[in-house]
């Protein structure tokens, strides 16, 4: 670019400042403000009125920043034929870099300096802010600025954009509701990536296809004034992109496969029925019906749990289940039902961890249940799993405590206001742990609590949620007093004082499947005791 | 400087134009006439890139002009009745934006057309009147003497004084450069156009230079001994036939000095005297506009 397209760049981005800056002012300062409720909020979020300001302000300031983003693209609206600059010597690719710069460090920038702002008031170094608060912004590059911009330069102005925009809206309900209806007679076996620890591999897709939509779209509009077709693209790329949650689960959990950090590390795993186990005891005896009624994707459905054995998980490991295929075979051969099974989660803590039973649990829709309840049938089970291993361990004091800990972030500890549990919450300006444990132990004496799991599947190298900023807030709550009495804990609150409250942080290691398959069995023998 | 060959418009199932073709020459001041819908408009915004031809083709500055570039835009001020300007800036901060896309804008110029059109710098768009933002879109494309200035319907609206204002803003700067008018009031071009063509319903009736137009046509009376009647077998080129008492009236589209007399009494009998008068502009297009609709023409 010459220097004088650059010149011509600046000019025009100095005229669209003229015009906006009190809209800008105005967006960036609900963005400021949002920022220091949620700073003073804390970590525990004590005063309900801030509470409230924190879920309502970050709303309005993201919708803010959505008008905003097609203001400055209406400055210069592309469709129509009483604009005064399309008769003016502007040059098409200066204006849409104009209109991008604006919006990038107008829009963004605001929402950058409010992260740099809530990463350092809360303690934590510059380089962590300022890597966290740039992948925030990248994030919302793709998530709303792009999508946002080739949308706006579609509409003549924003009466014509809310229309527009309440349309679209209609679209993805009517398509969001289908989707979910024929995932529903599918038993769950369609929509399979969207909210998995694979999910960011659809988003990825998502960010591509939206990568792909802006530029076709503002090339049509900005060098050819083609509306009509870019309208039509508007609608076919937001249709393709709402049929990307349809993303087969076999491709994008092979993905995560090959990235896997330690490829072998699940090698020796091993999983297999076990009847010699015996049939699942429910904890609250409280199952005593053949038929076991539950709603399960909105439709009855009786519970089957077969007993399995896993072997070949190493201590400290933890081994969860990312999908678990279900294909339940009759004896002509044909599947009598395709589902998705309930999630496992195998770990192995501490130096001789105990083997606890593993039941997989299915849903089995009642329907089919009553035709093949006593027939001898097959069932398939296809696991995808995750081996997650022991990456750090740290350490709290159970009351009033306040730590920064590597990998896991800052974290403080109180009793809760009932006095029976510990809360401990914490926030990371990265991405956040995704796997780990956390108990009770007293110092003192070593005895310790049952552990609680705060895993949850996120395989993605960078943190994606829009709302309300680029700080990852988690925590758990520890119980060492049970008000009705019934079950008493080791570490108990007396004790608390000399206690502290262990975090182990578990990182995946290895992506890998599992098939097994139960040649013989009726379903009504592995229902719950 | 403009070439129009064969062109439509299409809205839909509209057809705006249909196989227009016409000829600016250079240094011309040309004015497209036409009632409202004729098409004049959808002409101009095919000529500025605005709106793109359904078929054939228009040319400016030897350009295409779905290939106008900022180049061409350079060379081209554009005029009209419904141009959307910022209207949160004042007339100053958009001059001020706009002058350094014309290299050769002046500010000399400028500083005079602002004086002369009386514009309040320093109010904003938004807060001008119609005949205002008018004056100011001139004021925004005189400054760099473009090569080709072309105005939509700029009397639109404006009372007579700042009619007269902005003509006269106009023809003290319009020196060599050729204009493009669209009106559907005749008596705004007269004095300033050159040439004339006239649009109805997306075609062109005639394309004219404003001399021979005026020169040909003419408001014949002739006096008869007799009652006037329409002579059954009247010229195509007589136009607006009537008859009162002994007078017959009709318009000559071709009128020679010359030979009137001649024609005349070689069609009608007991012709006593003859009197051929110039006509207005007005009325020459109210005679054409008449003759077009009735499918004379």
């Amino acid at each position: 670019m010459s220097e004088r397209q650059e010149e011509m760049v600046w000019h025009i981005f100095k005229k669209d400042w003229k015009l906006l800056w009190v809209f800008v002012i105005t967006v960036a300062s609900l963005h400021w403000i949002s920022a220091f409720i949620i700073f003073k909020l804390g970590l525990f979020g004590e005063s309900a009125m801030l509470e409230m300001l924190a879920e309502a302000v970050p709303m309005l300031s993201f919708f803010a920043s959505m008008f905003l983003i097609a203001a400055i693209v209406h400055v210069e609206a592309i469709p129509g034929v009483r604009q005064d600059w399309l008769v003016r010597p502007i040059r098409r690719e200066n204006l849409l870099l104009e209109k991008f710069l604006f919006v990038v460090l107008m829009v963004e920038g605001p929402i950058f300096a409010a992260n740099l702002f809530q990463g350092l008031a809360n303690g934590f170094s510059l380089r962590s802010t300022l890597l966290s608060a740039t992948s925030y912004v990248i994030f919302l590059l793709f998530f709303l600025v792009l999508p946002l911009f080739a949308f706006a330069s579609v509409t003549r102005n924003m009466t014509e954009a809310f229309i527009f925009g309440c349309g679209c809206t209609f679209i993805l309900g009517v398509f969001l509701t289908l989707g979910d209806y024929v995932n529903g007679s599918a038993h769950g076996t369609l929509i399979a990536v969207t909210h998995s620890g694979v999910g960011w591999i659809g988003e990825v897709f998502r960010f591509a296809l939206v990568a792909i939509a802006a530029a076709m779209i503002l090339g049509l509009q900005y060098f050819r004034r083609r509306t009509a077709t870019a309208r039509f693209l508007v609608i076919a790329f937001g249709l393709l992109l709402l049929a990307s949650q349809f993303l087969p689960w076999k491709s994008a959990f092979g993905i995560e496969q090959r990235l896997s950090p330690k490829p072998a590390a699940g090698a020796r795993t091993v999983m297999r029925f076990d009847p010699a186990r015996g049939k699942f005891k429910s904890p609250s005896g409280l199952v005593p019906s053949s038929e076991n009624v539950q709603r399960h994707r909105g439709e009855d459905s009786a519970e089957v749990f077969l007993p399995l054995q896993v072997t070949g998980v190493r201590n400290d490991a933890i081994l969860l289940t990312d999908r678990v295929e279900v294909q339940v075979i009759g004896q002509d051969r044909r599947i009598v039902y395709h589902g998705i099974g309930d999630s496992l989660e195998v770990a192995r803590q501490g130096p001789n961890p105990a083997e606890e039973p593993v039941y997989q649990q299915i849903a089995v829709p009642m329907s089919v249940y009553h035709r093949a309840k006593d027939q001898a049938v097959e069932v398939r089970l296809n696991y995808s799993l995750t081996l997650f291993g022991l990456a750090g361990s740290y350490a709290i004091p159970a009351l009033d405590g306040d730590e920064r800990m590597p990998e896991w972030g800052w974290c403080q500890t109180k009793m809760n206001e009932a006095g029976t549990a510990v809360e401990l919450h914490c926030m990371e300006p990265r991405k956040g742990p995704i796997c780990g444990t956390a108990f009770i132990e007293n110092a003192s004496t070593g005895v310790r609590n049952p552990a609680r799991s705060v895993c949850r599947s996120d395989y993605s190298p960078y943190g994606y949620h829009p709302l309300p900023d680029s700080l990852v807030r988690f925590g758990t709550n520890l119980p060492f007093r049970d008000p009705s009495g019934l079950a008493k804990f080791p570490v108990d609150g007396p004790q608390l004082p000399q206690s502290r409250i262990v975090i182990r942080v578990y990182e995946p290691e290895d992506h890998f499947t599992r098939a097994l398959t139960i040649p013989e069995i009726k379903l009504k023998d592995w229902e719950a005791q | 400087m403009i070439r129009v060959e064969n062109l439509w418009k299409k809205f839909g199932r509209f057809d705006a134009l249909h196989g227009l073709s016409f000829d600016v020459p250079d240094g011309s001041a040309f004015a497209l006439i036409g009632a409202n819908g004729a098409g004049k408009t959808t002409t101009i915004k095919i000529l500025m890139n605005i709106l793109e031809p359904t078929r054939g083709s228009a040319t400016l500055l030897a350009v295409d002009s779905r290939k106008i570039s900022p180049r061409e835009l350079r060379q081209i001020g554009y005029v009209s009745e419904n141009q959307d300007m910022p209207s949160r800036l004042t007339v100053e901060e958009y001059v001020a934006y706009l002058r350094p896309f014309y290299p050769t804008w002046d500010r000399d110029l400028e500083a005079s057309i602002a004086r002369q059109l009386r514009l309040p710098l320093e109010r904003r768009i938004g807060d001008l009147s119609h005949g205002m933002r008018l004056k100011m879109a001139l004021m925004c494309a005189l400054p760099y003497r473009p090569k080709l200035l072309i105005l939509d319907e700029p009397f639109s609206g404006l009372d007579p004084l700042v009619r007269d204002e902005f003509m006269e803003g106009l023809l003290e700067q319009a020196g060599e450069m050729t204009i493009l008018i669209s009106s559907h009031e005749l008596g705004e071009i007269d004095g300033v156009a050159t040439y004339v063509a006239f649009l109805d319903e997306g075609q062109l009736l005639f394309q004219e230079s404003m001399s021979d137009l005026t020169g040909r046509f003419r408001e014949v009376h002739v006096t008869l001994e007799i009652e006037a009647a329409r002579p059954a077998q009247a010229p195509k080129e007589w136009l607006e036939m009537r008859a009162l008492g002994n007078v017959l009236t009709f318009v000559d589209t071709r009128f020679d000095e010359n030979g009137l007399s001649e024609r005349i009494r070689a069609r009608i009998e007991g012709v006593r005297g003859i009197d051929a008068e110039p006509m207005a502009l007005r009325s020459i297009f109210t005679a054409l506009a008449r003759a077009a609709r009735d499918g004379r023409t």
